[in-house]
This record gives structure tokens, C-alpha cells and sequence, in this order.
């Protein structure tokens, strides 16, 4: 725990929110309009991945035979073909599993859904490729490199003793490349004591401009954010915007939140209530697979198994209930929460915990503010 | 009969079942007292939850965090005093039994006291969550073995304590069920607002509930953990929870019998599919064409179908042959396709089969196999002589 790592952390805490507010607005929506925690959003969230990793390998990134270099066109076929697949199976999902069980209790809805979620897990794995579990290839990413802000500036290193040692690290790292020239076919980690001697001088003025570059970093504040991630960011900001359009200013918006506000009237006023809820479930099911693909995409070394969605679906049901659940605004606030709520448990030393948190923000939200922090919550009439 | 002699006959009963089932696993290889002692603690885990769940209605589904707890508290316990107590074996067990019940039913004070403020989904969440905390505290736990697991020294092969267990079990939430004790956790279960209204102390049932339903679940777990002489994080997943409320699911969420017999066939049936050899991909997805097609036709006849009963379940009889007829032809038709021509081997199939369970069940029967009934003699008679005989003295 250092303190000067903690706006870096704040920023990773807000990148990783920011993919479970996309999954959170999907629980948010449905529990909207059907009073249903949807269980198996998070496994079509992991079916959202897979989507995203055939689409790569369709687009020639296959792990085999990688593609060198892309572009954006390339991230914007996968981010679609995600979100279509993802949309589909959440309304197949609704029309075969949950609509036949709408006048039970809603207990029986919450088994199925459990049933289902079970099933994509354990049935994946007989379709899918699972072990060992790939990962979509990081050359499909074109934005490579790190956005840097620099806040304060470090100590600073003069420029002759830079320049000097430099030199001698070029110089040391010639002498090396000349030796290697001359002496083909030799083992890297078993020497003769002249070559081992050389290796070990361009070892040292290696670390040498490290160090000195270090020296000269130190006590700067540096934020740096991959640019994949600040892509990823920025992406989720515009789907939430269209999300707001699509809620607020569209008549399909204003059905589902009339479906929402209360079903029975919605359905008497002439809205077409299977109709709003199967759309629902297409744009919350759509925002998860684009949550999916950005996340195994950008984030690195993500490795797809068909438990993928298991904790970010869990965390992201979390991040719901914080924001009160059924509240949109809330679904954002609660994601973002729980992502910098998990790097700061992480930066406090505690990453063996970091899966526990999110129960932990559950039970005490339950307990203390039931209703979550933006929801309000209602007295039970009888 | 009077009523002392009905009661002492069916604990010697009891008791004759479980040394005879003891004689019996005895003479069998390990494998099989294996599957006899965990089918015991599933039986003991399923109707244990079934307090909770089905007579209560409450809605947990952290099971396992229960049986974990049991499990290393008294694991813990038997490293720590086992060689110093110089107790026969019997009675270390039975003692190791009373702790881990201790032990559990303090977590389930733990996780009963929100559920005074939660309902449905939300308890649902809780209880998960619960279980997981539990579990990921466990593993960081370096005295407790941390992910490693616990290497307990006393090992015991008592079946006949396990089944001893589960009748202990069974008739507790049966007579809490037929006594005057259990009516006011029925109440809770149909209308928590209007029990409360007549009187009946809400918040003290549910904590009771939870009480009994995690200590039976400790003790199962001190038995599991003296059983197998070894336990870790990994046996205590939310898998083993959801296994748990499938079995009383099954059985009809609420019915004793129903959660006895599920634990025995959800226990037995998948440990059975660990020897299934290889499937063809094709006949994995036969199965789950036709398995569609029957849930669908058969949905469609309870919803629409509004003739005689004895037409409707022979047309559903009829669905289900078919389906069952069509799986080959549809398997050979589909392994002419290059893709579905993998074998998988058939070991994982095993919770894909308690998921399918789940979906059709809650689709056809929601309320469960058995819904609210319980096995009684009376049934029996009514099924041998095709009526029930009046008790004497009605007319």
C-alpha cells in the first residue's frame, strides 16, 4: 500500500466498474419490467466472450496463425457479432425458460434461471473450447501503447550522465552482438567464460540506465492507461448514452418504463408487454456480450473458460443492488463502485479478498439501505 | 397400540436399518461404502434444507457454507484434542457431531438474522454469498490449510452413525411437521404478515429454522470430515449448495419424503454417469432435440389439453415413447456431420444433467415430484386395496 499508487488505482478501479455497469444495466432492466433477478445474465455475458473470440478467429486472428497488425474495423465486427449473439440468447432465453413460468411464483423463475445458468456452464464445456482456455489474440488490438499523464514531475537526472550511460550500455551491447556473430550456435544459458564475461557487462549497464532512469522517476505521479482500455472506456460511455436516448426519448423507452412503473396497467393502456420484455432482455443481453467482448479483448491476459461470467456476473448483481436495483443511473454508480471498491481492496493488500468484497458491499447494502443508494425503498402494502 | 410402544418400535426400527446397512457396506468394497455414507450426509443435507426452504419458506441456497463449517470446526477440533481425549471412537464421533452442530447453527444465527429483513431473491443472494465469504475466508486461513486443505488424523467408517444421522433427521422435521410445534413455521411459510398478525413470533421461527436446518448440516459435515479424513475449500463450492437445492426442489420444495428420495437419486445417478463411456456429440444432441420436442408437446397438453385425464396422460405417455424412439434415429441421422462426429466423454455430463433436471422440472412441475405429500401408510393401503380404510370408530 503506497499512496501515491492510489489515483492509478482509482482509474483501474474505474475501468474495470465501467464493464460492470454494462453487465448491471442488463439485471437492472430486467428486474425493471419482470421483477426477476436474472441469474443467467452472467453466462450469457461468457457466451458473449466466446462470440467474440470465434468472430476473431473468423477475422484470421486464430491462435496458429495470428494475423500481424489490425484496425478498428476488425474491433467493431466482433463488438457486433457479441452483441447479436448475446442479444438472441437472452430472448431465447426469456421466451423458452422464463415466459412459461411468468404466473408461477417468482421463486420457480429464480431455479430455472439458476437451471440455466448451470447449464450453459457444464454445457459449454462439451461445444466449446474450454481447457486449456484460449484467449483472444492481443494483435487484434490496434491501439497498443499507454496513455500517459504525468501529475508531478519526478527528480530528474542530468543529461551527461544519461548520455554517458548510454553510450557505454550501446557499446556493451555491441561488444556482445559481435561475440555472438562469431561463435554461431552458442547456448544462451551455458556460456565459455570470454562470452559469459561480455553478457554479463551488458547485464550491468542495462540495469544501470534502468536504475538511473528510475532514480530520475522517482516521486514523479504518473497515470497511465493502456489505450485499449481508454477505447473500452469510451466505448461504454457511448452505449450508456444510447441507452439513456433509448430509455428516455424513444416510445419504446417510454413503454418499458410503463411496463416497469406496473405491469398489469401497462398491458391494460395497450402496450404490448411481451413485446417490451423481449426487448429488454435483447438490450440488457447486448450491452453484457459488449461488456464481454471489450473485457476479454482489452483487458489482458483474460482467459475464456465457461466460467468467464461467473464473478463478473456476481459482482455486477452486486453493483445492481447497490445502486438500487431497477434504477438505471444506479446500475452505472453501483458498477463503478464495485470496481474501484476491488482495486482498493487489492491495493490495501488484501487481493486474496478480492472476490469477497462484493458479498460483503451485498450484505451490508442489504442490511443497512435495502433499497440500494440511488433506489428508494417502498413499504410492503398488504 | 399404544403410543409409547408405536414410538419405541420405529426407533428400533431405525436402528435395525442402520446396523444392517452398516453389515451390509462392510462386506462391500470402499467404493460402494463411499456412495452409501455420502448418500447418508445428502439425505441429511437435502431434508435439512428442506426446513428452511420448503416447511419454512424461506429461500437459501448457501447450504454448503453449513456442512463446511461443521466440517472444520470439527476437523480443527480432532487435530487439536482427538489424542489427548482418549474417548473410543463411537464417542468421539457423536461428540464431534453435537460441535460441528454448534458451530454451524452459529452461522446460521448468522446468516438467520438478515433474513428477518430479506425476502425471496434477495435472502437467495445473501445465503450465496454467505456460503462464498465462508469459503474464501477458509482458504486464506493458513492454521485451517488454506486451499490446501485439512488432513484430519481419526478416520471413521460409522455408516450406521451417517444413516443414524438422517433418520435423526427426517423425524425431527417430521414431527415438527405433525405436532402443534411446527404449525407456526407453516404459517410463516404461506403469509409471513398475516401469521404475525395471529400472533405467531416471525422472527424467532426463522431463526429456528435456521438453527435446526444448519446445525443437521454441521453435524454432517463433522461426519463428512471424520469420514474422509480430509477436507479443502474445493468440496464446499456453490455447486454442492445448488446440488443440494435441486434435491429438494425435486422432491417438492416442502415434502420430507420427496427431499429424502431426490438426495438418494441425484446422489446415486450422477455417480453412476462417472463410468459412462464416451458419447458421440450427435446423440448428446439428439437427446436434447427430442428432449425439447417432449417438453414443449408435453407443456403444450398440460396448458391446452382439457379432456379426460386418462387420455391426457396417455397422450403424454405416448410423447414421451416417441421421444425416446427418436433419440437413435436422430442420433444416426446427425453423425453424418463432420462437427458432431467428437465423442465427449460421458463423466461430464454430470451437472449438466442437474441443470437439465432443474429447467424441465420447474417447467412441467414447479411445485416438485411430490409437491406437499409426504409417504404415509395410509397411501400404501389406498395403492394395494384402491381405498382408505376409515379409522375405527367412523362411521
Amino acid at each position: 500500500m503506497e499512496l501515491s499508487t492510489l489515483p492509478q488505482q482509482l482509474i483501474n478501479g474505474i475501468l474495470l466498474g465501467s464493464i460492470y455497469a454494462l453487465i448491471a444495466l442488463g439485471y437492472t432492466m430486467v428486474y425493471g419490467v419482470l421483477k426477476l433477478i436474472n441469474f443467467a445474465h452472467g453466462e450469457v455475458f461468457m457466451m458473449g466472450a466466446y462470440a467474440a473470440l470465434f468472430a476473431s478467429w473468423a477475422l484470421g486472428y486464430t491462435p496458429n496463425n495470428a494475423l500481424t497488425g489490425s484496425n478498428p474495423v476488425n474491433l467493431i465486427v466482433m463488438l457486433l457479432a457479441s452483441m447479436t449473439f448475446c442479444g438472441l440468447l437472452g430472448v431465447f432465453i426469456e421466451r423458452f425458460a422464463y415466459r412459461p413460468l411468468r404466473t408461477q411464483p417468482r421463486i420457480a423463475s429464480l431455479i430455472t434461471a439458476i437451471g440455466i445458468s448451470l447449464f450453459l456452464q457444464y454445457g459449454g464445456q462439451l461445444f466449446l473450447p474450454s481447457s486449456p482456455a484460449p484467449n483472444i489474440d492481443g494483435k487484434v488490438n490496434p491501439f497498443i501503447g499507454n496513455l500517459e499523464v504525468t501529475l508531478a514531475k519526478g527528480a530528474g537526472t542530468s543529461a551527461a550522465a544519461a548520455a554517458d550511460i548510454q553510450s557505454k550500455a550501446a557499446v556493451a551491447q555491441k561488444s556482445y552482438d559481435d561475440w555472438k556473430l562469431s561463435h554461431k550456435g552458442a547456448d544462451e544459458f551455458n556460456l565459455p567464460a570470454d562470452g559469459q564475461a561480455l553478457l554479463n557487462v551488458k547485464h550491468d549497464t542495462d540495469r544501470a540506465v534502468r536504475d538511473l532512469k528510475d532514480r530520475g522517476d522517482s516521486g514523479s505521479l504518473k497515470l497511465s492507461v493502456p489505450r485499449g482500455q481508454f477505447i473500452m472506456l469510451v466505448t461504454t460511455v457511448i452505449l450508456m448514452g444510447m441507452l439513456t436516448y433509448l430509455v428516455m426519448f424513444t416510445k419504446q423507452g417510454r413503454a418499458m418504463r410503463a411496463v416497469s412503473h406496473d405491469f398489469d396497467a401497462a398491458a391494460l393502456m395497450g402496450v404490448n408487454v411481451n413485446g417490451i420484455v423481449t426487448f429488454t432482455f435483447l438490450v440488457g443481453s447486448a450491452l453484457a456480450g459488449a461488456g464481454a467482448m471489450m473485457s476479454a479483448t482489452f483487458l489482458s491476459g483474460t482467459k475464456i473458460d465457461t466460467f468467464f461470467g461467473m464473478l463478473p456476473g456476481v459482482k455486477a448483481f452486486v453493483a445492481a443492488v447497490l445502486g438500487g436495483i431497477g434504477n438505471i443511473p444506479g446500475a452505472v454508480l453501483g458498477g463503478l463502485l464495485m470496481g474501484v471498491a476491488e482495486t482498493l481492496v487489492v491495493w490495501l493488500g488484501y487481493d486474496n479478498y478480492r472476490d469477497a468484497i462484493a458479498f460483503v458491499v451485498l450484505i451490508i447494502v442489504l442490511l443497512v439501505r435495502p433499497g440500494g443508494l440511488l433506489g428508494s425503498s417502498k413499504v410492503e402494502k398488504v | 397400540m399404544t403410543f409409547w410402544q408405536t414410538r419405541l418400535g420405529s426407533i428400533a426400527l431405525a436402528l435395525v436399518f442402520c446396523f444392517s446397512l452398516d453389515q451390509f457396506a462392510l462386506h462391500q468394497n470402499s467404493f460402494i461404502q463411499r456412495l452409501v455414507v455420502l448418500a447418508g450426509l445428502y439425505v441429511t443435507l437435502a431434508v435439512s434444507l428442506n426446513l428452511i426452504n420448503g416447511i419454512t419458506g424461506q429461500f437459501s441456497i448457501g447450504h454448503a457454507a453449513f456442512y463446511q463449517v461443521g466440517a472444520y470446526t470439527t476437523g480443527s477440533l480432532a487435530g487439536a484434542f482427538f489424542n489427548k481425549a482418549h474417548l473410543p471412537g463411537p464417542a468421539w464421533l457423536i461428540l464431534m457431531m453435537f460441535a460441528g452442530a454448534i458451530g454451524a447453527s452459529l452461522a446460521g444465527l448468522l446468516v438467520g438474522l438478515p433474513s428477518l429483513r430479506l425476502k425471496g431473491d434477495y435472502l437467495a443472494i445473501v445465503t450465496l454469498g454467505f456460503g462464498e465469504i465462508i469459503r474464501i475466508v477458509v482458504q486464506n486461513q493458513k492454521a485451517l490449510g488454506g486451499a490446501y486443505g485439512l488432513t484430519i488424523a481419526p478416520r471413521f467408517q460409522a455408516i450406521w452413525l451417517v444413516w443414524l444421522l438422517a433418520i435423526l433427521c427426517i423425524s425431527v422435521s417430521r414431527n415438527l411437521l405433525k405436532t402443534a410445534h411446527g404449525l407456526p413455521f407453516l404459517a410463516v411459510r404461506e403469509d409471513e404478515v398475516a401469521s404475525s398478525a395471529m400472533g405467531v413470533n416471525v422472527t424467532s421461527v426463522k431463526v429456528t429454522a435456521f438453527l435446526i436446518g444448519s446445525a443437521f448440516a454441521g453435524a454432517a459435515g463433522a461426519l463428512l470430515a471424520h469420514f474422509e479424513g480430509f477436507i479443502s475449500p474445493a468440496m464446499f463450492t456453490m455447486d454442492v449448495s445448488f446440488i443440494i437445492v435441486t434435491m429438494v426442489v425435486l422432491g417438492g420444495t416442502g415434502s420430507i419424503t420427496g427431499a429424502a428420495l431426490s438426495a438418494v437419486l441425484l446422489f446415486y445417478l450422477p455417480e453412476k454417469m462417472r463410468d459412462l463411456s464416451d458419447l458421440h456429440l450427435s446423440t448428446i444432441v439428439a437427446v436434447g432435440i427430442c428432449l425439447v420436442i417432449a417438453v414443449a408437446s408435453i407443456k403444450r397438453l398440460m396448458d391446452h389439453f382439457h379432456g379426460e385425464p386418462r387420455k391426457r396422460a396417455g397422450f403424454m405417455a405416448g410423447v414421451v415413447m416417441g421421444a425416446v424412439v427418436l433419440v437413435p434415429i436422430l442420433g444416426a441421422l446427425l453423425n453424418n456431420f463432420d462437427p458432431l462426429k467428437t465423442s465427449v466423454e460421458g463423466s461430464k455430463l454430470r451437472l449438466v444433467v442437474f441443470a437439465v433436471t432443474l429447467i424441465v422440472l420447474m417447467l412441467l412441475r414447479p411445485q416438485g415430484v411430490f409437491a406437499h405429500h409426504e409417504f404415509s401408510w395410509a397411501w400404501v393401503r389406498k395403492l394395494f386395496r384402491g381405498t382408505v380404510k376409515a379409522p375405527e370408530g367412523v362411521a
